[in-house]
């Protein structure tokens, strides 16, 4: 030990030995790369409601909560003096409002806010409106888009309600075929708390064939639906909502039935885009033929043809594009006199959804289209009627990139529809279309599946310092 | 023309000062103009004084007084006994026992008085009595704070400098007594010497007075005394009173400046000097000088305590004060004298001088010079040139200038911050109220602290730390290495390459402050455990305190510092601990100052031992995954860390020096430390933590040890040859270190999580409209997972990261609103005085889907940067924090106290002037009577 240590390069050597040691002890330590376990939101269930139902006069309001664990909660359908109090989760409340009555709130609190689904359908049978007429009664918020046919083409109305405690300034802009139009009327409106108020966009402007619109609140909350009268024989419906603008849109629930189809496309923008356009089928989805490309200046909305190609086919089309992009659907019936419907961008309904009022019977016709354009998926369908117990819900399997169309055999004076996906269920995008045969001519309407009001997902939430970092 | 005939009476007053008398009375007998009468006063000597006295006068002319009677009652004594003279203008002259007049003193003194028939005090210029070149006094002035002001440098000698003016004869405010002429009509119309001012300040008093009735006060510089200065020197014990001649200088300094101003200007003085005096007390507690901390306090007090002696003394002076304040106003000392003394006195203070000197004085210090450091004596007089030829400085602004380089291309125009750095911003006072709430990690007080210094500027203090963490890291390596290594380019490269080591630049990139900090104090604790190790007595408990200090400076920002060192400590003080005596106890001094000073903080990590790896800011986990080799090339990983290359030939040179055999033992020492230092910093990093620190000691371990024996490569290099070629070798390899880590720092430049241009994540909107304690809650969804704080009228302090647990209420609260379900989620937040909710870029569309369809708030902005919303339900205003309990305050206080408390024990002391006199003449524990 002396003779090492007095040795020149013993101390080298031991220095050098200990290093290795160091080595050793911290590759073996050295712990396997960590897998980074993605971050799952929570459901959480939805605590609170309120939707207003526009225009109800002479319409049929329907309000669910579906079935589900319960607790203490309370619905209500606030129609004039006299709230409506629903009596029991599961069931279908149905009434047909009075003429020229105001909007009808449906607020829910609790357990029975947890899915509420409410909506108005019109049956008209003459005159400009002729036609199925419906609509999801709307949610407050603080941006809205709607595609569809402009004041040139079609008699438009604008419904907005402010229900909240707050003022709301509105102001909306009109993405015309030829770009952005803003006028003095269109911004600027001051709802005070309860106030309603309908805008003919024709007062607006009238030039645009097409548009699409959007209805921002810079402060506070309104509920905004658009009503379009295409004119006697043209037929008449509500626009659904559109989703935000996003890079992928899909358009879900294009009926299987003949008739013109025609596809709206906005980019709200600056920059012009090429949009591609997917048809998912029965049998697969294709790019359509001629027709992959369609190029939108920026700020503006366009349309394409969809009649042939997928015509008569249930279907559901997925657009993407570089710059985010709304889009809408519409669909027009067979006859004499025609109907319109309108179908938009919706989301998966990862969560389920509900479906406030099916009907069937001789003439008319529920149909559900289901598509799920990424993945293979497999929904539950319910139905709920109005009266009696429910049936034994259905499973449904569709195919990766497939469509399938449902049709809801349900009780003739009522029903709702609960679509629940199964576990390990790819995206699921659907539309409910409601048909009713008439000597003129064929009525219809259609809405867009939206999540239920079931759920939210809560994210995993850590109060941390750190937030204040970018 | 003729001279005026005078008749003058020599007065000598004896007190115990038979050592000096027998000369003294042997030159006022040896005057060229023989006094007509002389008279001696023996006030009680113990030695042959009375007997000297009686010898020379005769025992007619020696009057025995009690051995308390001062020097103006002596006077006064002998005035009323002496009958006035028959003829001539009449004067007395008076004479200190220790105060030898030149033979032609009374001579000159005459002639002078000839010359002005306002000139009624006249005194001679004063020399040392041993060292009789030497210039004691030529008339003196007053300070406005009571300071006795000869207006001569110290030890200055005499070469008629001060003769030529006015033919020798100044105008002063006020000569000594010691050979002081007084025309005896003057002596009667002002009362003469005050028996109140027994021993000091009597003279300055009277001639005051003098000059305010209109007379002249002339300091005669042809007329020549030695005087011995004997009791203000303490060569023998004074008897007039019990007190140290310190406090009566001082009290009596203060006494006469209060009762011969007039009243406005003695209000003034009052406050002043009251001020002044407390200042000086704390001063020199600071400078560990007790004693003259209790005089000067003392002296103050029994002035202000005393307004009765006040009152009758200023009445008694009541006549001339006012009218005559116009006369004596310009003889003061102009009040720039006072702030170049403060200069000095600092100076002084810094370089261990001596005492501050409040007393003014009283004769030249007889202080030997400092020996200064061996750069100090270098240098050329100029403070710039001292300074920039200093290659610690250099090499600091080298490194600055690297640093700059690094971050040109850093983004600015925001808030500094990232990494583990929060955000900076608010104020010193904000840290300090933060600090003040209690339970508040230390370092939050170190932080406001130098906020402090730096203009209340968080930021900048936190930019300084850290950005300048490169140059401070590299001047403090220097500076501390002094003491240590003598071999200036071996000292100039451990500095470079210290500063630049890769844990230094990742620390900047991740902005670690906590570790910035304990890597530019890593030097400071090498040189002072090597002082504490290696000194003996007082300065080696001095470095103790010192490094405790530090220590628990360090220990606030990254409290694993602190389990390191004493690992190191107690093996150093197994090793030293029967070599040197004391070394063990100021051992645990340095590792008691941390626990002591950050007590209750520390206790809290019992809870959570984890808590010892986090430090300062947010928490920042570091990669488990740090491969070996980059352990051994203390390499830290992570952003701004160079390749693992860059330190090779620190390492080679290290290994090198293993070679040597005459330093074979503290390489082995260095190398130890390494070894154990990359062993810590393993096992940190396996648990996730940065082992920034540890590796920073390998590295200190390294680098002391290895430039130790780098003088050889200077050795080698004269020895010429191979050998020769082998220096330049080693010295290449060596400096590769930190020329290639320095240069790939600026050509990769500063990247990483700091940046400057971090928006405040209050927007100014939240900011203005929210009350006190309504809170901003700020959310930020990543991947999914959604992250929330809530701020309360500002962004998060830089200590506010670390503190406080989550509430769970308020999280689940949290995520029901940006799951967006309704229900009561907003109100919950509400009624915790949550007033704006805000989301900064990039916003998850869901998220503001979610806050816009909440009923209880309505969105004021949405905007490319941000979103904001406001409750419109009405928000409960928190209660406010409880306030501290008694034990917290009292915590605190004992905490300021304590830190105060050290930092004396700690500061470098004064080093005794005065020295300790042997009362040769005294018996053993005689108290002397007053």
């Amino acid at each position: 030990m002396r003779r090492l240590i007095e040795n020149r390069f013993g101390l080298l050597a031991l220095v050098l030995i200990a290093l290795a040691a160091v080595y050793g002890g911290a590759f073996v330590s050295r712990p396997a790369p960590a897998r980074i376990a993605p971050v799952q939101p929570v459901k959480a269930a939805i605590e609170s409601v309120s939707t207003v139902c526009p225009d109800p006069g002479g319409a049929t309001i329907s309000a669910v909560t579906p079935p589900g664990p319960r607790g203490s909660g309370k619905a209500e359908v606030l129609d004039g003096d006299k709230p409506v109090t629903l009596s029991e989760a599961g069931r279908l409340w149905q009434k047909t409002a009075a003429k020229d009555a105001d909007p009808i709130r449906v607020v829910a609190t609790g357990a029975m806010a947890s899915g509420l689904e409410a909506a108005r359908i019109s049956r008209t049978l003459t005159g400009d409106a002729r036609g199925l007429s419906g609509v999801r009664c709307v949610e407050p918020g603080a941006s809205a888009w709607f595609v569809g046919p402009g004041p040139a083409a079609a008699d438009l109305t604008l419904h907005l309600s402010n229900v909240e405690a707050a003022p709301a300034d509105v102001s909306f802009v009109v993405y015309a075929g030829e770009g952005l139009v803003v006028t003095e009327q269109s911004t600027g409106m001051v709802l005070k708390p309860g106030e309603h108020r309908t805008v003919k966009l024709r007062d607006v402007t009238t030039s645009p064939l097409v548009m699409g619109l959007h209805v921002i609140a810079t402060r506070g909350r309104v509920t905004a639906a658009v009503e379009v009268l295409l004119g006697r024989g043209k037929g008449a419906d509500w626009l659904p909502l559109a989703g935000e603008p996003a890079t992928r849109v899909v358009v879900p629930g294009m009926p299987g039935s003949a008739g013109q189809r025609k596809l709206y496309i906005t980019v709200p923008g600056e920059q012009d885009t090429v949009v591609q356009v997917k048809a998912v089928l029965k049998d697969g989805s294709y790019a359509l033929k001629n027709r992959e490309d369609v190029s939108v200046p920026a700020g503006s909305t366009t349309t394409m043809d969809l009649s042939t190609g997928i015509g008569g086919q249930p279907a559901a089309l997925v657009l993407t594009s570089q710059v985010p992009i709304v889009a809408g659907l519409e669909i027009t019936g067979t006859g004499d006199l025609r109907d319109v419907a309108f179908t938009a961008g919706a989301p998966s309904i990862d969560l389920g959804s509900v479906v406030a009022d099916g009907r069937a019977g001789k003439t008319q016709t529920s149909r559900l289209i289901l598509s799920a354009p990424f993945e293979a998926a497999s929904v539950q369908v319910q139905l709920l009627p109005k009266e009696g117990a429910p049936p034994a819900p259905t499973e449904v399997a569709i195919p990766a990139g497939r469509t399938r169309e449902i049709k809801l055999a349900g009780d003739e004076k009522g029903f709702s529809v609960v679509i629940t996906p199964q576990p390990g269920s790819g995206p699921v995008y659907g539309g409910r279309v409601i048909e009713e045969k008439t000597s003129s001519g064929q009525l219809v309407t259609a809405q867009p599946l939206q999540m239920a009001r079931t759920w939210a997902l809560v994210p995993p939430t850590t109060d941390s310092p750190r937030t204040v970092l970018p | 023309m003729q001279t005026p005939v005078h008749s003058v009476t020599a007065i000598v007053v004896a007190h115990d000062g038979a050592r000096w008398l027998r000369e003294t009375l042997s030159a006022v007998l040896g005057q060229t103009y023989r006094p007509d009468r002389m008279v001696g006063v023996d006030n009680g000597s113990r030695d042959d004084s009375a007997k000297l006295l009686t010898q020379a006068f005769g025992p007619n002319a020696v009057v025995s007084m009690p051995r308390s009677t001062g020097f103006a009652e002596a006077v006064h004594d002998v005035m009323r006994r002496l009958p006035p003279a028959v003829q001539g203008t009449e004067w007395i002259w008076l004479i200190h026992d220790d105060c030898a007049p030149d033979p032609r003193a009374l001579e000159t003194l005459l002639w002078a008085a000839d010359q002005d028939q306002k000139a009624v005090i006249l005194g001679p210029k004063l020399r040392d009595w041993l060292d009789r070149k030497l210039l004691l006094e030529i008339g003196v002035t007053v300070a406005r704070s009571g300071r006795r002001e000869t207006g001569l440098e110290p030890r200055e000698y005499d070469q008629g400098q001060h003769d030529h003016d006015t033919s020798g004869i100044r105008d002063v405010l006020s000569v000594s007594t010691a050979g002081m002429l007084i025309r005896r009509d003057v002596w009667d119309e002002l009362s003469g010497l005050d028996p109140k001012l027994p021993l000091f300040r009597d003279d300055l008093d009277f001639c005051w007075r003098a000059r305010a009735a209109g007379h002249r006060v002339l300091a005669v510089t042809s007329a020549m005394a030695y005087h011995a200065e004997a009791s203000s020197r303490r060569r023998r014990r004074i008897a007039a009173s019990d007190d140290h001649p310190r406090r009566l200088a001082r009290r009596y300094a203060l006494f006469v400046i209060m009762i011969n101003l007039p009243f406005l200007a003695m209000l003034w003085s009052m406050l002043r000097n009251t001020f002044g005096s407390l200042l000086r007390t704390v001063l020199f507690l600071l400078a560990k000088q007790p004693a003259h901390a209790l005089d000067e306090i003392v002296a103050l007090g029994s002035v202000l305590f005393h307004p009765g002696k006040l009152r009758r003394a200023r009445k008694a002076r009541k006549r001339n004060r006012k009218q005559g304040y116009a006369l004596v106003k310009p003889l003061f000392t102009p009040p720039s004298a006072a702030i170049r003394r403060i200069f000095d006195m600092i100076r002084g203070q810094l370089a261990g001088a001596g005492p501050m000197d409040s007393a003014g004085r009283h004769h030249a210090v007889a202080a030997s010079p400092e020996e200064e450091g061996e750069e100090l004596l270098n240098d050329d007089g100029s403070v710039l040139r001292r300074v920039f030829g200093n290659p610690g400085v250099r090499l600091c602004l080298l490194l600055a200038a690297v640093t700059v380089a690094a971050h040109w291309r850093m983004a600015t125009g925001g808030l500094l911050g990232g990494g583990a750095l929060v955000p900076v911003v608010g104020g010193a006072s904000d840290l300090w109220d933060l600090y003040l709430e209690g339970e508040q990690a230390p370092y939050v007080a170190v932080l406001a602290a130098l906020s402090t210094l730096f203009f209340g500027k968080i930021w900048l203090a936190v930019a300084v730390l850290l950005l300048g963490c490169v140059p401070l890291a590299g001047f403090s390596a220097y500076a501390a290495t002094r003491r240590i290594i003598p071999y200036v380019p071996a000292r100039v490269w451990l500095a470079a390459t210290y500063a630049l080591l890769p844990v230094a630049t990742g620390v900047v990139a991740e902005g670690r402050i906590g570790s910035a900090v304990v890597i530019v104090l890593l030097p400071a604790y090498a040189s002072l455990a090597t002082r504490v190790l290696s000194d003996e007595g007082r300065p080696a408990r001095r470095a103790a305190w010192g490094l405790g200090l530090l220590l628990a400076v360090g220990t606030a920002f990254v409290p694993l510092l602190y389990g390191f060192v004493f690992v190191l400590g107690a093996l150093a003080a197994l090793s030293f601990g029967g070599v040197r005596r004391g070394v063990g106890v100021s051992l645990a001094i340095s590792l008691a100052v941390p626990i002591l000073l950050l007590f209750p903080w520390l206790a809290t990590f019992a809870a959570n031992p984890t808590r010892i790896l986090q430090e300062a800011g947010l928490p920042l986990p570091a990669d488990p995954r740090l491969p070996p080799e980059a352990l051994l090339t203390l390499n830290p990983g992570g952003p701004g860390t160079p390749p693992l290359w860059t330190t090779a030939g620190l390492l080679a040179v290290a290994l090198g020096a293993l070679l040597l055999r005459r330093h074979q033992l503290i390489v082995a020492v260095g190398w130890g430390v390494a070894i154990f230092g990359v062993l810590v910093a393993t096992v940190v990093s396996r648990l996730s933590a940065w082992p920034g620190v540890p590796l920073a000691f390998a590295a200190t371990g390294l680098l002391v040890c290895t430039a130790l024996a780098a003088h050889r490569v200077a050795e080698f290099r004269k020895a010429g040859g191979w050998r020769r070629f082998g220096a330049l070798l080693i010295s290449l390899v060596a400096f590769a270190t930190p020329l290639a880590a320095a240069g790939l720092w600026i050509y990769v430049g500063a990247r990483g999580p700091l940046t400057w241009n971090i928006r405040d994540p209050l927007p100014s909107l939240a900011a203005a409209k929210s009350a006190d304690g309504e809170g901003t809650l700020v959310l930020r969804s990543s991947g999914g997972a959604l992250s929330y704080t809530l701020l309360r009228g500002r962004s998060l302090l830089i200590g506010e990261s670390d503190a406080a647990a989550a509430d769970q209420e308020v999280t689940a609260a949290v995520a029901g609103l940006a799951s967006g379900r309704g229900g009561q989620d907003a109100r919950a937040l509400a009624a915790r005085g949550v007033l704006f909710v805000t989301v900064p870029a990039p916003i998850d569309p869901l998220l503001r889907r979610a806050l816009d369809s909440e009923p209880a708030l309505t969105r004021v902005i949405l905007s490319k940067s941000l979103g904001l919303w406001r409750m419109v339900v009405p928000v409960a205003p928190p209660a406010p924090p409880p306030p501290l309990d008694s034990f917290q305050r009292g915590w605190l206080w004992a905490q300021g106290g304590l830190v105060v408390l050290v930092l004396i024990l700690a500061a470098p002391g004064a080093r005794p002037v005065e020295p300790e006199v042997q009362f040769e003449e005294q018996v053993a524990g005689e108290r002397v009577l007053v």
